[in-house]
């Protein structure tokens, strides 16, 4: 006989047949585990209710009904006690397997390929030259550099004259500057803004000079008539070489990795006295093997040196008193270097396919 | 400069491998590019730096081996036989500039046989990149490159008067060069001349009227020290720059002239056929006077942060070519003929530096001597950059110059034009961005780049009185679809109203309240009623809108282009605005949509501003724009949703019948609009 057909007749007859109370709940309790046992969708959670817990024609309605209510007096305690247990159980598991049931839904939802991409939004690109200059920017600033940019349009004065070029100087050619009609030029670099600043602050100075600088350059992949420079120098009354070498070794450490190695090579800058050019260790290959050191294991990357002591004069300090060191590098070049880059008119042409890779 | 090993090995010795010699010299600043081996030859490719005219030979160069090592410097043998009637008496050598040619050193060869040089020297000549041409010749580009003095040989016979008269060119007066051009010389140039006429530019090139033939029996040598700022604007002038005005631009030596000279002669009684006569006819009147060099101790410390042993102070300046005599606090050094570069106690503390080597300098941090000053306008610009970013244009830049016809159409004013421009379509400095913009636009366009949005941060240059301006301008650019177009959205034109609301997110930090639109003064370049400006307390803050369409086609640009400029001096000088919290409402708002029949002459600006002020109002705006089907000729229709609020207790909905009915009036009576039923 099923389990169904007994809940609908007494329980006092089925005892007469030779059932007891708790072996006939026990089969129900059985039966019920059986029926959630298995993974429910919520139609099914549903379904398992309305069968038993249903409050017309539920299982346990009817037992409530033909076993419960029509015990005989002496088996009412124990069947009553019985079926209470059998509530408790039945009303939480049935609640657990609607919640398991709901739980599988959200996971199961047919509709949601999470693998399709989002709609774009944005998020522009950062330029290359900026993005090096940040970072150079942030290598410098806790180093106590404050940033200044400078005029582009310059005087013969601050870009040559001041910096010690002598006006006769195949120096002052190899700078191939463009000029303005009215004989103003375009900075050839930053430092006449070096000496803007000496002029018109005091020592101690720590500063950062960034910004656009003109060569009259035919363009190539590593000449551009405009592009970006960068320099840092530091006047104060006892700055030294040392000084200098340390605090360009703890750059090229912070912006090409801590591995780099910084190598000073005498050479010569109208504007430094003694001048030096600096070759990190490459930072590409281990072993001077690779195209962009060409083959020698070592990339120039700046000039610097000690300040001339004409350049203070001409910046109106006393060189008996201060001195100080400068170190100047192109930004393109840097971010040439750091992000891979072959062709410096890439920088220029404003090629969103070009600019999006450093969104 | 190539540099031969074995010729260096004449005057030092070097035990060390090419590659390790290489980077010794490279360290004490002779860059050597490349070391190449060549017919069992070892040379080195130098990159000489213009400071250091003389290392621009082997004796220079092996004086730089010397110093490093340590090692003995061998002088090239100048030691030869003369023979026959005095030098002086032969030829006469006289200096009318003594300004211009300080030192003129003559020397005579007789009985020469012009023919092909020995074969050692035509083997050296040829390693270092020189054509051998005949043994007279070869004679002075052999000692050019071996001592680095400039000399040029003539034919004396060939010299008028057998005089040497160096003066000025005057007026008029012309030389064929060695190179077979006919110049014009004038007062500026510096002339060698016989008796009559020029017979070379000095210290540039020789005439071909007393150049060296086969039929050439006797020769005056020239070996001389002429000013580099003379040779200079002689080589200029003519652009004809040879190894002579090379090495003279850059400063010879005057004492090397006569050791030239001697050399010269040394090595041709060596290989001749030839003699050379007594003496030289040095025409030399006032040695310049170079002042001693004061080299202190104590600044040697003070300029590289180690002291350096007085002994090797000594010995690297002398290997240098230098005499220091000590005293109590350093050296008094005279200054050196060879090294005119040297002339300060600084520039012996470099010679001392590079010889001891920069890698011997230990590193050190300075101390951060005064706390740095703020970056003016750092927080503006980051806030802006980061605002554009975040709209998702990308960031390019562009060249500064652009055409003289750009900047007529596109800015205002005289233009700042370019003396020596690179090309004619970059003559002027641009007196704005849009060209540059455009320029970008045009170049993701043409290919094929369905979705481009570019911003620009740079400056544009004006000129204000007898200065420039260069004021700070964002360049805003936008072409093709709104987003990029995904499956997930269909794709939408960018339009007007997307620029607008960019531009409203990039000042909001600046402006408490937005800034007014204006429609006068918008630039030609604009489509017109298709852009506005901004103002605000009566300055312009940005234009923006659609590009003129002419405009655009002839960059053959075939959509609509967007473009918006920002002056940015203008918005940043507001400064970034506080922020001010005000209380929030307790209870929410209540809405009203209208539907309204509006006459097409009445814009947006106008309904708001005659809705004017109510009570409790919070907000209007507009939620659908309609025109067409079913709406009567001559309107529009809009949907308008106003929302009212009041901070502490709920409205009620008499209360908000009454702001409705209110409001309907209002734009009834002042802008005859219906309401839609």
């Amino acid at each position: 006989m099923s389990i169904e057909r007994k809940t609908g007749r007494p329980i006092g007859e089925l005892i007469r047949e030779g059932e007891d109370p708790e072996q006939l709940y026990g089969e129900l309790r059985a039966a019920f585990e059986r029926e959630c046992s298995a993974a429910l969708t919520p139609q099914q959670g549903q379904a398992l209710r309305d069968r038993w817990l249903g409050r017309r024609s539920g299982l346990l309605s009817a037992i409530n009904d033909h076993w419960l209510k029509a015990a005989p007096r002496e088996l009412k305690p124990v069947v009553g006690k019985l079926q209470n247990l059998l509530r408790r159980d039945l009303e939480a598991a049935v609640k657990a397997a609607a919640e398991a049931a709901a739980r599988v839904q959200v996971q199961a939802e047919p509709d949601l390929d999470t693998t399709l991409p989002g709609p774009e939004r944005g998020g522009g690109a950062v330029h290359p030259v900026r993005l090096a200059l940040e970072e150079v920017l942030d290598i410098f600033r806790p180093l106590g550099y404050s940033v200044a940019e400078g005029p582009e349009i310059e005087t013969f004065f601050y870009n040559f004259e001041a910096l010690n070029f002598p006006a006769d100087h195949p120096s002052v050619d190899e700078m191939d500057t463009l000029f303005l009609k009215d004989g103003a030029l375009l900075r050839t670099h930053t430092s006449p803004c070096q000496i803007r600043i000496m002029e018109s602050k005091s020592p101690p100075l720590r500063y950062v000079v960034h910004g656009k600088v003109y060569r009259n350059d035919t363009p190539d992949a590593t000449h551009s008539p405009m592009f970006h420079q960068l320099e840092m120098f530091a006047v104060d009354e006892s700055i030294t070489f040392g000084d200098l070498k340390g605090t360009l070794e703890h750059f090229v450490r912070c912006f090409f990795g801590p591995q780099t190695q910084a190598r000073f090579r005498p050479s010569f800058f109208p504007f430094t006295e003694p001048s030096a050019e600096v070759d990190i260790t490459c930072p590409f290959c281990s072993d001077g093997a690779c195209r962009i050191c060409k083959q020698t294991g070592f990339i120039e990357v700046l000039g610097c040196g000690m300040i001339d002591p004409n350049v203070l004069r001409n910046a109106g300090l006393d060189p008996e008193r201060y001195q100080g060191f400068a170190a100047g590098f192109g930004l393109d070049r840097f971010a040439m270097l750091k992000y891979n880059i072959d062709d410096i008119l890439l920088m220029y042409q404003g090629d969103a396919r070009f600019l999006r890779q450093f969104r | 400069m190539r540099i031969l090993l074995s010729w260096l090995r004449d005057f030092v010795e070097i035990e060390e491998s090419p590659r390790e010699l290489a980077d010794a010299l490279t360290m004490a600043g002779m860059a050597v590019d490349a070391v190449e081996s060549e017919a069992g030859e070892t040379v080195f490719e130098f990159d000489i730096t213009s400071n250091r005219p003389d290392a621009m030979n082997h004796f220079g160069m092996a004086r730089e081996v010397a110093a490093i090592y340590r090692r003995p410097l061998r002088a090239p043998s100048t030691a030869c036989a003369e023979s026959g009637p005095p030098a002086a008496s032969m030829a006469s050598v006289a200096i009318q500039d003594p300004d211009a040619c300080v030192r003129y050193v003559g020397r005579v060869f007789t009985a020469v046989e012009v023919r092909p040089s020995p074969d050692w020297m035509r083997r050296r000549l040829e390693l270092c990149g020189v054509r051998s041409i005949n043994n007279l010749a070869d004679l002075t580009n052999y000692v050019l490159l071996e001592i680095g003095q400039p000399t040029h040989a003539f034919d004396l016979d060939r010299l008028a008067g057998a005089a040497i008269v160096v003066r000025r060119a005057r007026h008029g007066e012309r030389l064929v060069t060695l190179d077979g051009e006919d110049r014009d010389l004038t007062e500026g140039h510096l002339a060698i001349c016989d008796a009559e006429r020029p017979v070379a530019l000095a210290g540039v090139m020789g005439g071909q009227a007393t150049e060296i033939t086969a039929e050439t029996r006797n020769v005056l040598l020239e070996a001389a020290w002429f000013r580099p700022s003379v040779i200079r604007n002689a080589a200029r002038g003519f652009k004809l720059f040879t190894e002579a005005s090379h090495r003279f631009e850059r400063g010879a030596d005057w004492n090397a002239a006569p050791r030239a000279a001697d050399r010269i002669a040394t090595l041709l009684a060596q290989t001749g056929p030839g003699q050379v006569l007594p003496g030289q006819v040095d025409c030399f009147p006032r040695q310049p006077k170079l002042s001693p060099i004061r080299l202190e101790r104590a600044h040697i410390l003070r300029h590289l942060g180690i002291q350096v042993d007085d002994a090797e102070v000594e010995e690297i300046l002398s290997a240098l070519g230098f005499e220091p005599s000590p005293d109590t606090s350093g050296w008094s050094v005279p200054a050196a003929s060879h090294r005119l570069d040297v002339e300060r106690g600084i520039d012996l503390i470099e010679e001392v530096a590079r010889i001891h080597g920069f890698a011997n300098i230990p590193a050190t941090l300075p101390l951060v001597g005064a706390a740095p000053e703020p970056t003016p306008l750092a927080a503006e610009d980051a806030r802006m950059r980061s605002a554009v970013r975040g709209l998702g244009y990308d960031e390019t830049i562009g060249f500064a110059f652009i055409s003289s016809d750009e900047a007529e159409r596109f800015g205002p004013g005289d233009p700042v034009s370019l003396r020596n421009p690179l090309s004619q379509l970059w003559d002027v400095m641009r007196n704005s961005a849009v060209p540059t913009m455009v320029r970008a636009l045009e170049w993701n366009l043409r290919r094929n780049q369905p979705f481009v949005r570019l911003a620009e941060f740079g400056r544009i240059y004006q000129r204000s009185g007898a200065s420039y301006d260069e004021p700070s301008v964002l360049t805003l650019g936008a072409s093709g679809t709104a987003r990029q177009a995904s499956w997930a959205e269909p794709a939408r034109e960018v339009g007007f109203y997307d620029i607008k609301a960019d531009i409203a997110v990039l000042l909001a930090p600046f402006f408490p309240d937005a800034p007014d639109i204006v429609t006068e003064g918008v630039p030609p370049y604009y489509r017109d009623k298709h852009a506005v400006g901004l103002k605000s307390d009566g300055e312009v803050l940005a234009w923006f809108g659609e590009l003129d369409p002419k405009l655009a086609r002839e960059r053959k640009i075939r959509q609509p282009v967007w473009v918006a400029e920002i002056f940015l001096d203008k918005v940043y000088g507001r400064g970034l605005r506080r922020p001010i919290h005000g209380k929030l409402a307790k209870v929410p708002a209540v809405s009203r949509d209208f539907s309204l029949l509006v006459p097409n002459a009445v814009d947006f600006a106008s309904i708001t501003e005659a809705v004017g002020e109510m009570p409790d109002l919070d907000s209007v705006e507009p939620v659908e724009v309609f025109r067409g089907k079913n709406v009567p000729e001559g309107s529009y229709s809009l949907l308008l949703r106003a929302w009212w609020q009041r901070l502490d207790e709920s409205l009620t909905d008499e209360e908000v019948n009454g702001f409705a009915a209110e409001l309907r009036s209002r734009l009834q009576s002042r802008l005859g609009i219906t309401t839609r039923t």
